[in-house]
């Protein structure tokens, strides 16, 4: 990178928070995605505070630098590759939190990861409601430009519905704060819907490609206090699927609702039900584990009975294995990256969203690929909101055999393709989706124009967002 | 080396090692040294392990300048306790330094050759470790069925720790030796990547051990303990006598009233701090805590992190000699973790640690008094 | 002309003097009329979108109209612009399974409420005007109103928009935006959110045609109840807790002493409420549950906190179970009832602030010499709505601008309250003037999907080109 950019990048962050080392500079061409390509960029930089950020991206608009704006690092859709030679802006140090206990909300500097916050959070007996999985690394402000899912969002939808408004550097330097803290003068974030059309939408899932994200403004809640965990038993997938929407229609307040096929819980269990103290089970076709969580004791307890008597009107059966919810549950900070790297196999994943009804759809074309590729894998699920099915596909690969991980690429991109053809959506427009669309055009039309008039000169995570 | 690649591969890069705060489990924070540094990737274990491979892949230049990432590191294990993959990466990130030695480090070769020449890091004349001895106020044999090994640092830096250890293994009724001249264990050689050297050390050790005849072997320091009953014993095979801190030693004879320890009006405030290699390395957690509660007056009172997450003091895997400021800044760090829970006084059990947050505590004005557990236990003989 | 007749047919385009006439208002009163030069009803999004395609090819300004029962003008036309009246657009497609609907730009809610309760089935929320709003319309302004303490405004139940831009495509987005999905099921879908780029758009940016949003099972279960209290803090704290504590409220507002009184003088016989002396503040909340444990579960509770934060249980059921009960028409009722006509200001409190806007209101009434009250009802995760009316007699030109500077002098204080507004109507970006890095960035977008500025002109002065 030009030294002389070098130079004034030290003179708004200090020496210190910038380098260009070769060694340093390679601990930031990957990120946790698998089978990716790293991707060398020309020099890391790491702001104190928005000011710093906004000053950075004006130097690097001068210099038409590309800018990946990148925190916890744990992506796994390659959002925070780098551009060859271009700038990192890592956003740790952003750590300030501020929590309006009256507003029900709390305001987060780009840096503090969930763990942070739930632990700051706990003390007033308050919680964000939406756990992703990478919970210990990642950053909110992170997962709100990826927009993701994880336990509490079969009741409280995904990350991006808790959202009140964010703070962004827009690619011209400019800070913008939307939702009701445009409003210089508000008391804090309360509102999302503020001034007009929704600009804090545009940066939901936007992938960092129009603005670096300094701070998140989220919904708090009063934690829950009464749980119900248990298991469910279908024999077909008919049934299963219409009791997760029942328990939806009937209002159970099922914070995490997982389903698991047969075989992949048999798989899942071999790996760590030990370790998690799940008895062993003859699982049936179908399972339901659900987390009923609470404030008040007596809604819990009905809505637990009311939950039972669904999934017997439903055709099911109680199987009354309480161990697997609890576990999603209390151990969600640790649960999932557990059973994701107990196995020493690498994967790939492709998140995506399908209609509860449509749930085994996507089982289906993932068996279907695993067969045609010959390699291992599994795929699971749970409840996002109002009327969506997260579905997590893992397709492994020998992270030391090139042949290995070939397969799996070649596996991935085809299944981008099936799986949109069964009408499946992505939270957010990974690159690769880009190649896996159809019939998009005017749709892709407006998201190009969109980015072109926010970043015209194209430096913000170049082609992260659906290749622009 | 097979192994040691199939191991880094299970590294997914998620980023837990770096600052995961999981209440739940007790941990706040992992990486000391990506937190008191400028918290580049390199800093923590994440990009530490992309380097090694890198280099032993050769897509990285070994150089020194590239390296160091491998060596800014106090191999703590914080990183492994949390880690959700399936292998150990602070250990492998020992086998690095091994299988990257050919990498010039001027700081480690000069405390091998040290070592090798004088049994011990820090001078040239080695008896003099052994001067404390007069002031003890009575005669310690060369040779008994119990062996004292003090260790290089203790014996040089932290002279008071040893002779208020052998106070209390007076005391305690204990007749103990202390060898003429006490090796080093070789511990920051292993640590360092310096294996074939350390082995050497070892042999050596081994030989003037054997001079004391002694059937179990007492130590101060929890690198020693580490070195001599982990790395001695399983690693390298060698035979041993049985090996244990003093603090395991003297545990039953508090227990059963051997040791007769004073009563006290006054109220002490104490926290204790896990060394790393006495804690998550060998799982000695409660012993230490279970006699300072034995001590009268004491009232112990946890940092926010302890035990299996307990941050590191910063100057163990070499850190003290590699990178002598950063390893104060985390000691003054850990420093900070006393401060906050208001004790008066800081007990842990190895002289790297001591040594280490005594000089942290001084960089940030605080009072609290850092004392190993054994000076502390001497105070309270009756 | 010729062109647009060839889309529509002669039977759905007029540029007669009479007809435009009537397009030249809406609900906005005190608001000055402007006669279109033509108005077009089409019958589909095909023939929405080739209309469009002339209109940005002729450069000729366009203001989409629904039910026309918007209260800041928005839908005020242009002077010899194009007004496209949407109400044709009636299609109405239920997806059971997704619990999710879609209707045409045309549908009013109390028309998809009749729908919807065949299935047992409801959509939460009900602007004021229900049964002459439309669904799209709220949503292009955002809208709230009963419902709203639970679900939240329109927007948040919003699951997609099909949209034609001022270029004439047609975009679709949210879960439908893949052609080969079974229904809307999913707003967050393909990256950033461009769904919220159209809510409170007011038009600027496209023609919305149609809406996809979430259903639920509809309530069958109760609770109706007054709460009194001595302090604005008190009652503000009731509410906050209420919420914490998943209290279903889904319809909670408050009152002061004097608004109550004046509100029950006008409508209390009508709605059967019966005399009271009623309390400085009253809290009137409405709670609903799909299950009667649930709610017996919540009226217990709700009393507990009520005590708990120093206020009595009135006991007036009457008050807020005809407000609910007339929802799609009690608003407009109690607007109408009195005789004047007013100038309206949505905007939002924190609920802790509430009291703040009181603070504003009276004074300026004073200082102006205009009557109004305000009221308002709790909107969601943390907000509280607001409607302060401002009234005039229609008859007298100088009572109205009096109404209209008391708004304006108004709009700047309670800016100042840290309050906002859910759409940016011209008022709001008058009065202002710390928004301007925000309004740049509306801007561009505005440029750049309307680089002919003919959706709505003037509608958000302060995002469009300096000409």
């Amino acid at each position: 990178m030009d030294k002389n950019i070098i130079t004034e990048l030290s003179k708004i962050v200090g020496n210190e928070y910038v380098s260009t080392k070769a060694d340093i500079l390679l601990t930031y061409s990957v990120t946790a995605s698998m089978a990716s390509d790293p991707v060398i960029p020309g020099a890391i930089v790491r702001p104190a505070n928005s000011e710093q950020v906004s000053k950075i991206i004006q130097l690097a608009a001068k210099y038409n630098v590309s800018v990946t704006p990148r925190s916890g690092g744990s992506s796994l859709q390659e959002e925070a590759i780098p551009e060859p030679d271009g700038l990192v802006v890592e956003l740790m140090r952003l750590v300030d939190i501020k929590l309006y206990k009256e507003l029900r909300s709390v305001t987060v500097g780009a840096g503090v990861t969930y763990g942070a916050i739930e632990k700051f959070l706990k003390e007033h007996d308050l919680f964000i409601p939406v756990y992703p999985e990478s919970s210990l690394m990642c950053t909110v402000a992170g997962q709100v430009a990826v927009n993701g899912a994880g336990p509490g969002s079969s009741h409280f939808g995904c990350t991006g519905e808790l959202v009140l408004g964010v703070e962004v550097v827009l690619p011209d330097g400019t800070i913008i704060t939307t939702g009701s803290e445009a409003n210089p003068y508000a008391s804090g974030p309360y509102q999302r819907y503020s001034f007009g059309p929704d600009i804090t939408g545009l940066f939901i899932g936007s992938l960092g490609s129009f603005g670096i994200i300094t701070k998140v403004s989220m919904k708090v809640f009063k934690r829950n206090k009464f749980y119900d965990y248990n298991t469910y038993g279908f024999e077909t997938h008919e049934q299963s699927e219409q009791f997760m929407v029942d328990i939806k229609q009937h209002d159970i307040n099922g914070v995490f609702t997982s389903l698991y096929e047969g075989p992949v819980l048999e798989l899942f269990m071999d790996m760590i039900g030990e370790e998690l103290g799940v008895p062993k089970h003859n699982w049936p076709f179908s399972t339901v584990s659900m987390t009923i969580g609470s404030v008040r004791e007596d809604l819990m307890k009905s809505d637990a009975a009311l939950a039972k008597k669904l999934c017997e009107k439903h055709g099911g059966h109680v199987i009354g294995i309480s161990q697997l919810p609890k576990q999603e549950w209390n151990g969600r900070f640790w649960f999932f990256v557990r059973a994701c790297y107990v196995h020493g196999w690498h994967w790939r994943t492709l998140y995506h969203h399908q209609t509860p009804t449509n749930a085994h759809q996507s089982i289906e074309e993932i068996r279907r690929v695993m067969d045609k590729y010959g390699f291992l894998g599994h795929t699971a699920g749970f409840v996002t909101g109002h009327s969506s099915f997260n579905a997590y596909p893992h397709l492994y690969f020998d992270p030391q055999d090139p042949e290995d991980e070939q397969k799996i690429r070649d596996a991935h991109k085809e299944l981008a393709k099936t799986l949109f053809k069964t009408g499946a959506v992505p939270f957010k427009m990974a690159e690769y989706w880009s190649d896996a669309i159809e019939g998009m055009d005017n749709y892709m039309a407006l998201l190009e124009l969109v980015k072109k008039t926010i970043d015209s000169q194209k430096i913000m995570s170049p082609r992260k967002l659906g290749g622009f | 080396m097979e192994e040691l690649m199939e191991n880094l591969a299970q590294c997914r890069r998620c980023g837990i090692c770096r600052d995961a705060v999981y209440e739940d489990k007790g941990f706040d924070g992992i990486c000391p040294v990506w937190k008191n540094t400028a918290g580049f990737e390199t800093s923590f274990m994440r990009g530490r392990i992309q380097i090694a491979i890198a280099l032993i892949e050769g897509r990285l230049e070994k150089t020194e300048e590239n390296a160091e990432s491998l060596f800014s590191c106090t191999l703590c294990g914080n990183c492994t306790s949390i880690c959700a993959a399936e292998f150990d990466p602070a250990q492998c990130l020992e086998s690095v330094r091994h299988v990257l030695k050919e990498i010039p480090n001027e700081v480690r070769d000069t405390i091998a050759k040290k070592i090798l020449e004088n049994n011990n890091p820090y001078v040239e004349e080695n008896k003099t470790r052994r001067d404390w001895v007069k002031e003890v106020g009575f005669d310690i044999p060369c040779t008994g069925e119990v062996l004292y090994f003090t260790g290089c640092t203790a014996g040089f830096k932290l002279p008071e720790t040893v002779i208020a250890t052998a106070k209390v293994l007076k005391a305690a009724g204990v007749d103990f030796a202390v060898l003429e001249d006490e090796p080093c264990c070789g511990s920051v050689m292993l640590r360092t990547g310096m294996v074939e050297e350390a082995k050497k050390n070892a042999e050596n050790a081994l030989e003037m051990i054997a001079t004391s005849s002694a059937k179990t072997i007492v130590v101060t320091c929890a690198g020693c303990l580490k070195t001599l009953r982990e790395d001695y014993i399983e690693r390298f095979g060698f035979d041993l006598p049985e090996v244990l801190h003093v603090v395991e030693f003297l545990k039953p004879l508090i227990d059963s009233g051997k040791l007769k320890l004073k009563k006290s009006d006054e109220i002490k405030k104490i926290t204790w701090h896990d060394p790393c290699h006495l804690g998550r390395a060998l799982g000695v957690y409660e012993e230490p805590r279970d006699v300072l509660k034995a001590i009268p007056g004491v009232e112990l009172v946890e940092m926010e992190t302890n035990r299996e997450a307990a941050m590191c003091c910063g100057s163990g895997g070499g850190l003290r000699s590699y990178d002598g400021d950063l390893a104060k800044k985390i000691a003054a760090d850990r420093m900070q973790d006393a401060e906050e829970i208001g004790v008066d006084i800081l007990a842990t059990a190895c002289p790297f640690c001591e040594h280490n947050l005594k000089d942290g505590a001084s960089s940030m004005g605080s009072t609290i008094r850092v004392v190993d557990i054994l000076d502390f236990l001497a105070d309270s003989l009756e | 002309m010729q062109k647009l007749t060839a889309i529509v047919g002669e039977e759905f385009i007029s540029t007669r003097k009479d007809v435009l006439l009537t397009y030249s208002t809406s609900a906005s009163t005190s608001y000055d009329p402007v006669t279109p030069g033509a108005v077009v009803k089409p019958a589909d999004t095909q023939q929405v979108s080739e209309i469009l395609k002339i209109a940005n090819e002729h450069k000729i300004p366009v203001t989409p109209r629904a039910g026309g029962s918007s209260l800041q003008g928005e839908v005020i036309p242009k002077n010899d612009g194009l007004v496209i009246d949407l109400l044709r657009l009636t299609g109405i497609e239920i997806y059971q399974d997704l619990r999710s609907i879609t209707v045409g730009a045309g549908i009013n809610f109390g028309k998809l409420d009749k729908f919807l309760n065949q299935y047992d089935l409801w959509l939460p929320v009900y602007p004021g005007s229900s049964l002459s709003a439309t669904i799209a319309g709220n949503v292009a302004v955002n809208g709230s109103g009963f419902g709203s303490p639970k679900y939240g405004c329109i927007g948040e139940l919003v699951l997609g928009l099909e949209v034609v831009l001022p270029n004439g495509e047609i975009v679709q987005t949210g879960s439908e935006a893949n052609p080969n999905a079974p229904g809307p099921f999913l707003r967050y879908a393909f990256g950033p959110d461009l769904t919220g780029l159209f809510i409170g758009s007011l038009g600027v940016f496209g023609i919305i045609t149609k809406v996809s949003l979430k259903i639920f099972k509809r309530m069958h279960h109760f609770d109706y109840n007054t709460y009194g209290f001595e302090t604005p803090q008190e009652a503000e704290k009731f509410i906050l807790q209420c919420k914490e504590n998943e209290i279903s409220a889904t319809w909670i507002s408050i009152y002061e002493g004097r608004i109550l009184d004046f509100f029950l003088e006008m409508v209390g016989e009508e709605y059967g409420v019966p005399q009271h002396d009623w309390p400085p503040i009253t809290v009137s909340m409405v709670i609903g549950r799909v299950r009667e444990d649930q709610l017996v579960s919540d009226s217990k509770a709700v009393k507990e906190i009520c005590e708990q934060a120093g206020g009595h249980v009135i006991g007036i059921v009457e008050l807020p179970r005809e407000e609910w009960n007339d929802r799609m028409r009690e608003f407009v009722r109690s607007s109408y009832i009195h005789g004047w006509h007013w100038r309206i200001l949505y905007h939002h409190q924190t609920i802790s602030q509430w009291h703040r806007t009181l603070e504003e209101i009276w004074p300026i009434f004073d200082e102006f010499g205009v009557l109004g009250h305000t009221a308002g009802f709790q909107s969601g995760h943390s907000s509280y709505n607001y409607y302060p009316q401002i009234y005039y007699d229609p008859q007298d030109e100088e009572d109205e601008g009096k109404a209209k500077a008391a708004h304006k002098e108004l709009v700047k204080r309670l800016f100042k309250t840290g309050a906002v507004p859910f759409k940016l109507a011209p008022y709001w970006v008058d009065g202002i003037t710390e928004m301007e890095p925000y309004l740049e960035f509306l801007r561009g977008l505005k440029e750049a999907l309307d680089p002919n500025n003919i959706m709505n002109p003037g509608t958000i002065p302060g995002i469009e080109g300096v000409e």
